[in-house]
């Protein structure tokens, strides 16, 4: 497949605005602005099946179209650059290596939805990429693309980097737009949504880095070259996929949506890390999404045949684990990090999330129960649905699937009162 | 209005009611930590959680606005299941130390664990060990481990008193509410975060471990620390608790806390009302009749005397009273009643003024009575006029009818006044500075020990009742002057309760017209109301 979102990232000096315009760059923003209207440029959108590659995979326009026509109060469009799900670090390489990608998607987003103020959320360890992303704010502002009447047109949208302070909770769309606002980033109940009252209280879209910077290419090349990519019109588009795990070259590639797994391990991967070592599970969307035993990896990357598979795309972050993986070592880890990353404000979330940890480092340390599996899974049930926001079901969802797919694992480990995977590895 | 169904019961409410507010108003109980009716709505305990059908999961009722249609359920076995589970990780980190909580027999925590728990749990890991008895501000005291993260504090601290002094710290379950770096709980409602908080997790220091809740009896009254009249509770001890642990008599006024009342102070009080109690203690009370001061003397020949002075004042037009704007109009009125009869006196009204008027409940006029006294006494009748015309000679005897809450508030009668006077009766409860300087003391009763009715800034009329007898030979101030009557040889209603005194009231003084107790009932009527004997 011709390379869309990483066309640029091997070229020299691929941030700058003069590499970015040479490449055809901003040709999607002068075409649209303002010859485009805002809604036209929604229907494109909306019309190329574009879902939102943040994690729910929402239509992204669908989305927009929530937003209000009539302007009673500014819009924003906030950017969702806190990318923080474990195995997920793909627009990290988009803003450190393309920021006028997701600028000139950003900013022709914010067209759309006719926003005052477009900001971009980056979370608080991404010090290179928020850099990086204000250099080329100041690039795009000198050029025009930014600022007081857009390219000649009425249209005025100031363009501005917000560093987050290092909280997961905070890539959860409500709890970003608390923590914009300058408060502790709780997230709210819904509704109403964010194109209802959101950001402090005017109608807001949310969108994630990866998502926004297929906007410019729907403009430039039209919604059904967009749909030539990928299985369906529900599963369209180019996509980034993390790989990380027991593989020979884990990072980001780049594929049509819809990649098979198993192509992604062996070809692009390199196949997994041993070859004594075969393949054990893959977790397909970043740590919250359900695993996959190496049984049920004959699967394809997207919305759809992920969901029917039983667990999700998510984030796209595929961490594969080969046979030397101890799946209560693995859980522990996932436990304790939304433990870890809990905010605290819902109280199923905020005493669950410790409980699971615990109770998973009991048996991790040989002092585990029989019944402790069978409490395990409960907590999570009891935590899943039953939360403000869907960090609950991101701590259950793995708990759950773990624990079902490798209960003999646990046991195992209950009745040794040990590792019996690590030790035989 | 929306159309729903709760439990199989059809119901109508106003657009915007959340199925909890709908429920509630119906006195159908769904469990909540977090929900307070005065404050904003945020959902965080999840305890409430119902069915709606069609909805793809459980959803919390203290958000949800009721929508046309909509088909509620609050008692299947997945909403017991979930509320069992909420319930549970509540109690996971939670001490369990109720044989030792203040908050005992008084705790949502507690009453919703026996109702909507399992009655075990499952969690054999260490429990969270958190700060104890962190003192953070004047009157409150937090225990972290106690405390369930509902917010309600935090929200009172911002929405109502805007001053923002609590927050959450920390994150998930080490996440703990404290004050800012610098900070303390310091504002003058600081006390209304104890009441709201639904567990022990924040108790008032001049409450905390003094009695056991159910040893405690209540009765509904007013505040009579300023014009504002809040609505209150006064908790005394009980003889329960005198056969348990004192063996002695001990019906002192425990605690004060706010009665809802919308017209008035909604959900809370200030602090200094909430305290007001100890005022009453602040200097040794009146309990015997005393000619001059300190010297007792029978009550009969007290009441004689007096009522020799103040009938041969009032005859040679040389009588004075000051009133106390703390005083029930009942009282007001059985001595405006008794003066006419012997023939007048000049009246003053004590003012009490302090600071200002703040944006919430607070008034600079302390009088909880001032609007009362008006209404009895006529305007512009000042205390300073009555005390002037004693320092001019211009009359002999003053009665000053001394104050009923807070002894530092009685009329101080110039040294000049009192050098001139010849007699001067003091009627109160205290023995404060007019006390001591009074050739005869009749001890009335003080502001919890009687009957009556308040009137407030805004000219509506609320029962003040009696939450302990009075002490010693103590009676209420009507009484006092219907005593002096008797003695005089003056005809007044046989009044024998304050429920009698508001019946001559009712005829007697306008706004009162048509009043009776139940009229004016548990919130109190408004003025207007009540002259058109509505």
């Amino acid at each position: 497949m011709e390379k869309i979102l990483t066309r640029n990232i091997h070229k020299e000096n691929s941030p700058s605005i003069e590499v970015y315009e040479a490449g055809g760059g901003y040709q999607a923003y002068r075409k649209a602005i303002p010859s485009m209207g805002p809604d036209e440029v929604t229907e494109q959108v909306k019309k190329s099946g574009l879902r939102g590659r943040g994690g729910a995979g929402f239509p992204c326009g669908l989305k927009w179209s929530f937003m209000p026509k009539e302007k009673n109060k500014p819009h924003y469009l906030l950017v969702n650059a806190d990318e923080s799900e474990p195995g997920t670090f793909k627009d990290r390489l988009l803003m450190e290596l393309d920021p006028h990608l997701v600028i000139e998607g950003s900013m022709l987003s914010a067209y759309a939805i006719r926003a005052d103020v477009c900001y971009i959320y980056i979370r608080g360890e991404f010090v290179r990429p928020a850099e990086v992303m204000n250099r080329a704010i100041a690039e795009a502002y000198a050029k025009g693309y930014a600022g007081r009447n857009i390219c000649g047109s009425d249209w005025s949208c100031e363009l501005v980097v917000h560093r987050g302070a290092g909280a997961y909770i905070c890539g959860e769309e409500t709890a970003l737009m608390t923590s914009l606002e300058g408060d502790r980033g709780y997230p709210r109940n819904k509704p109403p949504f964010p194109a209802q009252s959101g950001f402090f209280g005017c109608p807001t879209t949310i969108n994630n880095v990866e998502t926004l910077s297929c906007v410019s290419f729907i403009i430039e090349r039209g919604a059904d070259w967009f749909l030539t990519i990928g299985p369906d019109e529900k599963n369209s588009g180019p996509k980034l996929y993390c790989l990380s795990g027991h593989v020979k070259r884990p990072g980001v590639y780049e594929g049509p949506m819809g990649l098979p797994l198993m192509e992604l391990i062996h070809e692009l991967g390199g196949g997994m890390l041993r070859e004594d070592r075969p393949l054990k599970a893959v977790i397909p969307g970043g740590s919250s999404v359900p695993v996959l035993r190496a049984e049920e990896c004959e699967v394809n990357l997207d919305f759809d045949s992920l969901m029917k598979a039983g667990s999700a795309l998510g984030s796209a972050g595929i961490m594969v684990m080969d046979s030397s993986t101890c799946m209560v070592n693995a859980l522990h880890r996932i436990a304790y990090f939304y433990d870890h990353e809990s905010c605290g404000q819902c109280t199923p979330c905020r005493q669950g999330t410790g409980w699971m940890r615990r109770i998973l480092e009991r048996i991790e340390n040989g002092q585990g129960r029989t019944e402790d599996i069978d409490l395990l899974k409960n907590v999570a049930d009891n935590i899943e649905g039953n939360t403000i926001c869907a960090l609950g079901d991101a701590a259950a969802w793995p708990v759950q699937s773990f624990v079902k797919k490798f209960r003999d694992e646990f046991q195992a480990h209950v009745d040794a009162g040990k590792c019996t995977v690590l030790s035989n590895a | 209005m929306p159309k729903f169904t709760l439990d199989g019961e059809e119901i109508e409410a106003p657009a915007g009611t959340t199925i909890l507010q709908a429920a509630l108003s119906r006195g159908k109980e769904i469990p909540h930590f977090c929900y307070h009716p005065g404050l904003s709505v945020v959902g965080n305990c999840r305890i409430c959680l119902v069915e709606v059908e069609k909805a793809p999961k459980l959803v919390i009722a203290c958000w949800s606005p009721v929508q046309d249609g909509m088909v509620v359920h609050t008692q299947t076995e997945k909403i017991k299941e979930a509320q069992n589970a909420v319930m549970e990780f509540l109690l996971i980190n939670h001490p369990l130390d109720c044989p030792i909580c203040d908050q005992a027999g008084e705790c949502k925590l507690q009453d919703q664990a026996v109702e909507y728990g399992t009655g075990v749990s499952r969690y054999t890991e260490p429990k969270l060990a958190l700060a104890k008895a962190v003192d953070i501000g004047k009157h409150v005291m937090l225990d972290q481990e106690r405390c369930i993260q509902c917010s309600r504090c935090i929200r009172f601290c911002d929405e109502i008193t805007g001053t923002g002094e609590l927050a959450f710290f920390q994150r998930g379950e080490r996440s703990q509410i404290g004050v800012f770096p610098g900070k303390r709980l310091d504002n003058p409602y600081s006390g209304n975060v104890v009441d709201i908080c639904p567990v022990g997790a924040l108790t008032l220091k001049e409450f905390r471990f003094k009695t056991r809740v159910w040893y405690l009896e209540n009765t509904p009254s007013i505040c009579a620390g300023c014009a504002r009249g809040c609505n209150v509770m006064v908790a005394t001890g009980t003889q329960q608790q005198l056969m348990t642990t004192r063996g002695q008599q001990d019906d002192r006024i425990k605690r004060i806390v706010p009665r809802v009342n919308p017209e008035v102070n909604g959900h809370w009080m200030c602090d200094e009302g909430r305290l007001s109690h100890q005022r009453l203690d602040a200097v040794g009370r009146l309990e015997q009749a005393a000619s001059p001061a300190g010297t007792p003397v029978e009550w009969e020949a007290a009441v004689e005397r007096a009522a020799g002075q103040i009938k041969t004042a009032a005859e040679a037009g040389r009588l004075g009273l000051v009133v106390s704007p703390r005083l029930t109009t009942e009282t007001m009125f059985a001595w405006k009643r008794l003066l006419d009869a012997l023939g007048g006196a000049k009246v003053g009204v004590h003012r009490i003024e302090r600071g200002g008027d703040d944006a919430l409940l607070i008034l600079r006029d302390k009088g909880a009575n001032s609007t009362g006294a008006r209404w009895v006494f006529g305007e512009g009748a000042a205390a300073d006029d009555v005390l002037g015309a004693a320092a001019c000679g211009e009359i002999d005897t003053l009665v000053v009818l001394g104050d009923a809450l807070d002894p530092e508030d009685s009329v101080q009668v110039t040294e000049e006044a009192r050098s001139r006077l010849q007699h001067l009766v003091y009627v109160g409860s205290f023995e404060d500075a007019a006390a001591g300087q009074a050739t005869l003391v009749l001890p009335a009763a003080a502001w919890a020990e009687e009957d009556g009715t308040l009137v407030n800034f805004d000219g509506r009329i609320q029962r003040l009742r009696r939450a302990h007898l009075p002490r010693g030979e103590r009676r209420p101030g009507w009484r006092v002057a219907a005593d002096l009557a008797a003695d005089a040889g003056i005809e007044m209603p046989d009044w024998s309760s304050a429920a009698d005194v508001l019946d001559s009231l009712a005829a007697g003084v306008g706004p009162y017209q048509g009043l009776n107790e139940e009229k004016i009932g548990m919130l109190g009527v408004p003025a207007a109301a009540a002259a058109t004997g509505a």
